[in-house]
């Protein structure tokens, strides 16, 4: 069977099944409860089926896809468990933001205690949309260093050891001492920062269940009516970003912001420090020196660069004179035969300006 | 009224059918491993260091204008977003609107040019690549197309060397970077550059991509990939969506300390509005430009504001200025259909006006 079959006709096939099956079984289940996630066990069969196929730019760009399908038929999932047990929608809806709302204080309170929700419900996992900015930040702390990205995430910063760490060493090691204790010292406060950063989308996540709650009230008021899980996940991802786009522009997000990456610089410039006390100790060069090198040479290659040009410009001036020279009209033939004489001439002018000079003392003299 | 009309028996037939167009693409997407971009042909004319200057074929029955046009991208991402693909190429519209078009790109900086500045980038490499054209052509002045940062650099580069320039087109760029409604604007702030640019050195792709990502998290990581199962069994508009795909994350890190000194004096300090800016030996002022100016802008652009290009309006000691808007993002205003057919055009008919 050809690769190409199987994803045309088999796998599709298969599919079919899956879903018919799972039509007859939600018809029936009208009022009985629903299948679990059937939409998440399909997703992460089906994928584990393909990817070890598809090339390094297919696999990431579907890894992401399959996240988003997810929390895309999550939400109807969530909204459908709710209405459920109520034959009014907005009590449906109603029920649906709260437990977003819940989920949301969970999340904030697991921040703090180090102790993030664990469920696997649908909602909670929808909830974990707003952990995006977070993934983003994570992967791009990831791809600047040999840590993984939420290496310091769940380190719990406690008063005492900052204490500690304020403590000025003694003895023969007390300069490397203060080395390791300022390295310590910046994780602390990234650590920390992390977490306001963190506790800041916390926050945002309420924010946002209220405004798709405003949302669902200005679809049902104009009368218009949402009839996909494609439509409520559209509804939930502008609510978010119209959220997220008033709050990140408030002068509080801006100072998190600037800490998170200030506090992130302040520790990696530490971890250059330690790296290179000890590629100095291994007689090799350092990041410091090469920074001087590069920048020496910089200065160098500016300086050759100007006087090349300038070099240019006088080859260019001096063709010029040149072709001036060779187009001025040439002398009559009587001033050519002439020419000794103007030599002679020419001989005799600078005896006459010598004259004149010698004679200028006398003058003044006089 | 009720609000929702969704069943379950609805839900699971939405799940079949993107199931459906998930299975029929995918063999697209598995085979789609090469993605082209840059599709008109051109000829490199000068090289320096990374940089390549190059020049665009023209059709054979068009007639060229006199005064060539040299396109300034940013250094932020790569030019070839100018000319993605045969149907959604600005050079390429540019060329059927009878400009001689000529591209700087930058190339990918490494370690090793961490120490170069705006001025190696702008009185340097920039200044001679107008040098080799003005030769090429034997002209005192030729047309300059900025982009984005790029039209800062041109904007820049025109106020200090105001005798090589015979007409400036602005696109997306950024004059004013404090409007209130400046994202980027707004984050950078409170960040301590200095501290950014001696740590890292260069600023890297990642770095970028993360902040751009920020911008709208949930429609760009998240959103876009739903969308995207709609072309999938489309392969042309899938190579179309992919090619974007890696435009997006062809990120090239940026120069330390050029970043050091554009973010200091424009994202902070606003340099243009405030004064101060110091680029080598050489003060930029705006009011040294006078040549004619065509300022391009996209309403619906959440990087550049559109309030932060018509800053510019004021600015310039031009007497001919002129603003063209565009219904559009930052980037629909090179890729979108409607966009080919105004901008490049329009550029081309204001240029021939100045140039006869």
């Amino acid at each position: 069977m050809s690769e190409s079959a199987f994803w045309n006709e088999d796998w599709m096939k298969i599919q079919q099944s899956y879903w018919e099956n799972w039509t007859n079984m939600s018809r029936k289940a009208m009022g009985m409860e629903p299948p679990k996630s059937p939409l998440e066990n399909a997703m992460d069969h089906w994928w584990q089926a393909v990817s070890p196929s598809a090339s390094d730019l297919s696999r990431d760009f579907m890894g992401k896809m399959m996240e988003q399908t997810k929390s895309y038929f999550r939400l109807a999932e969530g909204y459908f468990s709710n209405a459920q047990d109520s034959n009014n929608w907005l009590d449906a809806a109603n029920r649906t933001v709260a437990d977003m709302q819940s989920l949301f204080s969970n999340s904030l309170e697991g921040v703090y205690n180090g102790t993030e929700f664990a469920g696997d419900d649908a909602m909670h996992k929808m909830m974990a949309f707003w952990e995006m900015p977070m993934d983003n930040w994570q992967r791009m702390v990831s791809s600047l260093s040999l840590m993984p990205g939420d290496l310091l995430r769940n380190i719990p910063h406690q008063d005492g050891l900052e204490r500690f760490l304020s403590a000025p060493g003694l003895g023969y090691m007390r300069e490397e001492e203060g080395q390791y204790k300022k390295l310590t010292h910046a994780v602390v406060n990234y650590q920390r920062n992390l977490g306001e950063y963190m506790k800041f989308f916390s926050s945002l996540g309420l924010l946002a269940a209220n405004r798709m709650k405003e949302k669902v009230q200005e679809v049902a008021e104009s009368g218009q009516q949402i009839d996909s899980a494609r439509g409520l996940y559209d509804l939930w991802v502008s609510s978010s970003e119209e959220v997220y786009g008033e709050q990140v522009m408030t002068p509080e997000y801006a100072k998190i912001h600037g800490s998170l990456v200030n506090s992130l610089m302040k520790l990696k410039q530490r971890l250059g420090h330690v790296v290179d006390e000890t590629l100095g100790g291994l007689n090799m060069p350092t990041r410091r020196e090469l920074r001087t090198l590069q920048d020496r040479l910089q200065e160098s290659r500016r300086e050759a660069k100007a006087m090349r040009a300038e070099i240019e410009l006088l080859k260019e001036q001096m063709i010029e004179l040149r072709s001036m020279a060779t187009t001025q009209p040439k002398p009559a033939v009587e001033e050519v035969t002439a020419k000794p004489k103007a030599t002679a001439k020419k001989r005799a002018t600078p005896k006459k300006k010598a004259a004149i000079k010698k004679a200028q003392p006398k003058a003044d003299a006089s | 009224m009720q609000p929702f009309n969704m069943r379950p028996d609805q839900l699971a037939e939405e799940m079949l059918d993107y199931s459906r167009k998930l299975g029929k693409g995918v063999e697209n997407l598995l085979n789609a491993d090469k993605i082209d971009a840059g599709v008109t042909p051109k000829v490199e004319v000068y090289r320096e260091d990374k940089l390549r200057l190059y020049r665009y074929e023209s059709p054979a029955d068009v007639v060229q204008s006199s005064v060539p046009t040299l396109i300034v991208y940013a250094l932020v991402n790569r030019p070839y977003m100018t000319d993605l693909q045969e149907n959604r190429s600005t050079v390429r519209n540019l060329l059927a609107a009878g400009q001689d078009v000529y591209l700087v790109d930058w190339g990918y900086p490494d370690e090793a040019d961490r120490a170069l500045t705006m001025d190696d980038y702008i009185n340097g490499y920039l200044d001679r690549c107008v040098d080799v054209i003005r030769k090429r052509h034997k002209l005192d002045k030729i047309n300059l197309l900025g982009i984005c940062q790029g039209g800062a650099f041109s904007l820049c580069y025109t106020s200090m060397h105001p005798d090589k320039v015979k007409n400036l087109v602005t696109m997306v760029t950024p004059v004013d970077f404090k409007t209130p409604d400046n994202m980027l604007s707004a984050w950078v702030q409170h960040m301590d550059i200095d501290l950014l640019i001696d740590t890292l050195g260069n600023v890297p792709g990642e770095l970028l991509n993360w902040t751009f990502l920020s911008l709208k998290p949930f429609s760009l990581t998240g959103q876009k990939y739903l969308s995207m199962v709609d072309v999938l069994e489309d392969e042309d508009k899938l190579k179309n969506f992919l090619r974007m795909e890696k435009w997006i994350f062809d990120s090239p890190d940026q120069a330390g300390e050029t970043f050091r000194q554009f973010t200091k004096d424009f994202y902070q300090q606003n340099g243009f509005l405030e004064g101060g800016v110091k680029i080598g030996d050489r003060q930029v002022d705006l009011k040294n430009i006078t040549c004619p100016v065509l300022n391009i802008y996209a309403e619906q652009d959440h990087l550049v504001p559109p309030d932060a290009s018509r800053a510019l309006r004021d600015l310039t000691g031009s007497k001919d200025y002129t603003e063209l808007s565009f219904p559009g993002g930052h980037i629909g205003i090179y890729v979108s259909g409607k966009a080919q057919k105004e901008v490049p055009p329009a550029i081309g008919k204001w240029l021939d006006e100045r140039t006869k």
